[in-house]
């Protein structure tokens, strides 16, 4: 990383705050304000369309927020440098050009931030894809995307880390992988936001949760807390959105 | 199943945008025709190109488009397979594809070519333009040639985009054979260049009217044979698609 | 100078890039091909014809074949990030986004210097080699300066597809317009009453070559109405428009 920190306290911090985005008359996410702090696993739950996917493109600076705003150590996503540092993200798993090898796509990122191309070889070794390295990403299975972009978040040895329903498409082996790998990003002292549905495998990764819905914040607590006021996660999920299952964001 | 391809093709907005854009020669054909009317009235006469014919290239690629997009949109998003699961007998999802995309470009070829000519003959009035020359039954095989043209390039963008499965390389063969091939066939040694250049795409459309390829070219091939050389792009192009859809893996 | 060995690494890792750059260099065949049947056909003329037999600069006719394809090369270069959703890898990775569009073009227009001048020199020699003792061929001294320009159009044809991809972020659109820019519109300007098929004529593309070295363009569908340096300018402007205008838009826009 390059020198020390502009602000210690907020090293490791997402804030939210106050964002807000529309796209078209629909508010996707609606002045919505949370914290996510370094050393824990923070599950980011919510109905289809609640909002979680463009939160995270609004933290990553893809999209412009419509007011409010997003801020990483401290500072807007856009002012960093060389980002691959200080925040990995999984967004899609998908997004790859389906006949370039699983090596060569890790590789032109790491050569945009600067990142020794040793590092390629060694996150393609922690996600199990060393063998299919050379292969092309095209023919890979969605559980195989899904480690790939894992590693892409991990290349530059990040402090934060973003995962968009990582766990989609994976087997059995591959939902528990996942599990230990973010529990143990985060007792790494990592920052970890991660979105997902299943909320059996939510219980057993996260320690903090954010839920949301149509866009709005419903409740930014610890899991104990939430098992402790209603008998699962699952329920207290179930309960806590059951007004906002609704598809389109609000109006 | 013809009907779910026609709604599939209609939802994509870049097919709207296509015929929209093939729709535009009906303005410039009309803008034309003012100022060539104009310069008829200043020079008492002149001698000027049919709109329809003028600006046929642009029908031609912009509803060849709608025949790539028709295939490589579905390749592009994934679709495809969700298509393939719906409707696992390949050769009919092909052929409704086919249908769908012939019909949605021979309509509106039809309409712009004839209401450009329309347009362009009322706006000329009884001046002497030089397109207004003969009469319409003169005009008639040239401007049906030319609607064939148009559905013929939709069925082999349509073959190209099954084959290749990518937008760009459909339409860069798609521009091969209308533009960059024709345009090097003049320059060959005569008498190469009559020969291969009467077999080249855009060129079958004078030679179906009779006419000349242009002021440097003859033509070769009599009316009914150009119609069955054009007929015979779409059939290769096809016949190749069928081949090559049923045979690969979604 | 990373974001650059990026966008390298990005086009040389893609299978499509090999198939255009073989069809840009097949253009030389494709001269061989033309030159072979112009020596065929002149071996079989009577001694009478064969005096004034003439035949085309081949690179003028071969030449479409790298533009084309290297101007598509320049389309994806960018379309096919959006179409995959790699864009937003890219956007996140690069935030100011602008470095990102700038090193497409460093490199994309790097490969139309190299492309453009490969072909059409290698396709003079083709016609000097095989053409010479039987047809006309223009020496290598005269020609020079339609030579160089005519090799450059390669580059602005790569960076004139970039720069439509990055405004429009569509493959069709983009290659759609390239195509109406090159070969849709001088037709048309071509069938347009004097003067103003003269006038429009001039400003096409595909004048601004033989208008930059001052050649006689009478014979051709194009005007020849521009000072060398006027031609030079718009050559330019036809990669600066489009990318500027992609510069400008990239940064705003959600992706
Ligand atoms: N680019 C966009 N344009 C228009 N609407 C969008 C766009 N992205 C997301 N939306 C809408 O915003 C809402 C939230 O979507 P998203 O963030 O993907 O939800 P989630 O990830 O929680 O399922 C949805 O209603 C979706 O349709
Ligand atoms: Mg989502």
């Amino acid at each position: 990383m390059c020198g020390a920190p502009a602000f210690p306290d907020r090293e490791g911090v997402i804030e939210v705050k106050q964002l807000t985005k529309r796209y078209g008359r629909a508010r996707a996410v609606d002045d919505l304000s949370f914290t996510v702090q370094p050393g824990h696993v923070t599950g980011f739950l919510g109905p289809n369309g609640a909002g979680k996917s463009t939160t995270m493109r609004l933290i990553l600076g893809l999209d412009t927020p419509t007011s409010g705003e997003a801020l990483v150590n401290g500072r807007r996503y856009a002012t960093l440098g060389r980002p691959l540092h200080e925040v990995g993200a999984l967004l899609d798993a998908n997004a790859l050009h389906p006949t370039r090898s699983a090596y060569n796509h890790l590789l032109w990122m790491a050569r945009s931030n600067g990142i020794d191309p040793v590092r390629v070889a060694e996150v393609l070794e922690q996600v199990g894809l060393a063998g299919v390295a050379r292969k092309k990403a095209g023919g890979f299975s969605l559980g195989m995307k899904q480690r790939l972009g894992i590693a892409a978040a991990l290349l530059g040895d990040p402090g934060v880390l973003l995962f968009d329903e990582p766990v989609n498409g994976l087997d059995p082996d591959g939902v528990r992988w996942i599990r230990d790998l973010m529990r143990s990003l985060a007792a790494e002292g990592r920052t970890v936001l991660l979105s997902s549905h299943l909320m059996s495998e939510m219980a057993l990764t996260a320690d903090r949760i954010v839920i949301v819905g149509r866009g709005r914040l419903i409740v930014e607590t610890s899991v104990k807390d939430l098992t402790e006021r209603y008998d699962s996660l699952e329920s207290a999920y179930l309960a806590l959105t059951a007004g906002s299952v609704e598809y389109g964001a609000a109006r | 199943m013809i009907a779910s391809e026609w709604l599939k093709l209609r939802s994509v907005s870049s097919t709207r945008y296509a015929i929209g854009a093939a729709a535009l020669v009906i303005v410039l054909g009309a803008v034309w025709s003012f100022y060539v009317g104009t310069l008829a009235d200043a020079r008492g006469s002149i001698r000027a190109a049919a709109p329809e014919e003028g600006f046929l290239p642009l029908v031609q690629i912009s509803l060849a488009l709608v025949g790539v997009l028709a295939v490589t949109a579905e390749y592009g998003t994934g679709t495809i397979r969700p298509s393939l699961t719906a409707v696992p007998r390949r050769r009919a999802l092909l052929a409704a594809k086919a249908t769908v995309v012939a019909a949605a470009t021979t309509l509106p070829a039809l309409a712009v070519i004839f209401i450009t000519h329309a347009v362009s003959h009322l706006i000329a009035g009884d001046r002497a333009v030089g397109y207004n020359a003969g009469s319409f039954g003169d005009d008639l095989p040239l401007l049906l040639g030319s609607v064939l043209s148009v559905t013929v390039l939709a069925l082999v963008g349509l073959g190209l985009g099954v084959v290749t499965r990518s937008t760009a390389a459909a339409v860069g063969s798609v521009v091969g054979l209308l533009f960059v091939l024709p345009g090097i066939a003049p320059y060959l040694p005569q008498p190469w260049n009559v020969r291969v250049g009467a077999w080249m795409l855009p060129n079958l459309v004078p030679q179906i009217a009779g006419e000349r390829i242009s002021t440097r070219l003859d033509g070769l091939l009599p009316p009914a044979a150009a119609v069955a050389v054009l007929a015979g792009y779409a059939l290769v192009a096809l016949v190749a698609a069928f081949l090559v859809f049923e045979r690969r893996d979604a | 100078m990373n974001v650059l060995a990026a966008e390298w690494l990005k086009i040389r890792s893609i299978r499509s890039n090999h198939l255009i750059l073989a069809i840009s260099l097949g253009a030389i065949l494709l001269a061989v091909a033309v030159a072979m049947s112009a020596i065929a056909m002149y071996d079989s003329a009577p001694a009478s014809m064969r005096a004034g037999a003439r035949i085309a600069e081949l690179e003028e006719v071969v030449l479409i074949v790298p533009q084309l394809a290297m101007g598509i090369m320049g389309v994806l270069a960018i379309t096919s990030e959006y179409a995959t959703g790699l864009i937003r890898t890219s956007f996140a990775l690069v935030p100011g986004r602008r470095p990102v569009l700038a090193a497409k073009s460093v490199v994309v227009g790097g490969l139309g210097l190299v492309v453009g001048p490969v072909v059409v020199f290698a396709t003079y020699a083709v016609s000097w080699w095989m053409l010479e003792s039987r047809y006309p061929v223009a020496g290598f001294a005269d020609r020079l300066p339609t030579l160089v320009t005519s090799s450059l159009t390669v580059a602005v044809y790569a960076l004139l597809g970039l720069g439509l991809g990055a405004v429009l972020r569509s493959a069709a659109g983009a290659i759609a317009i390239l195509v109406g820019l090159v070969y849709v519109i001088p037709m048309i300007v071509g069938n347009l009453p004097e003067p103003w098929s003269e006038r429009l004529g001039s400003v096409m593309l595909g004048a601004l070559p033989r208008e930059i070295t001052g050649e006689d363009l009478t014979s051709s569908v194009y005007g020849a109405l521009l000072s060398p340096f006027a031609a030079a300018v718009a050559l330019v402007l036809y990669a600066a428009v489009p990318l500027g205008s992609g510069l400008l838009l990239i940064r705003g826009r959600d992706v």
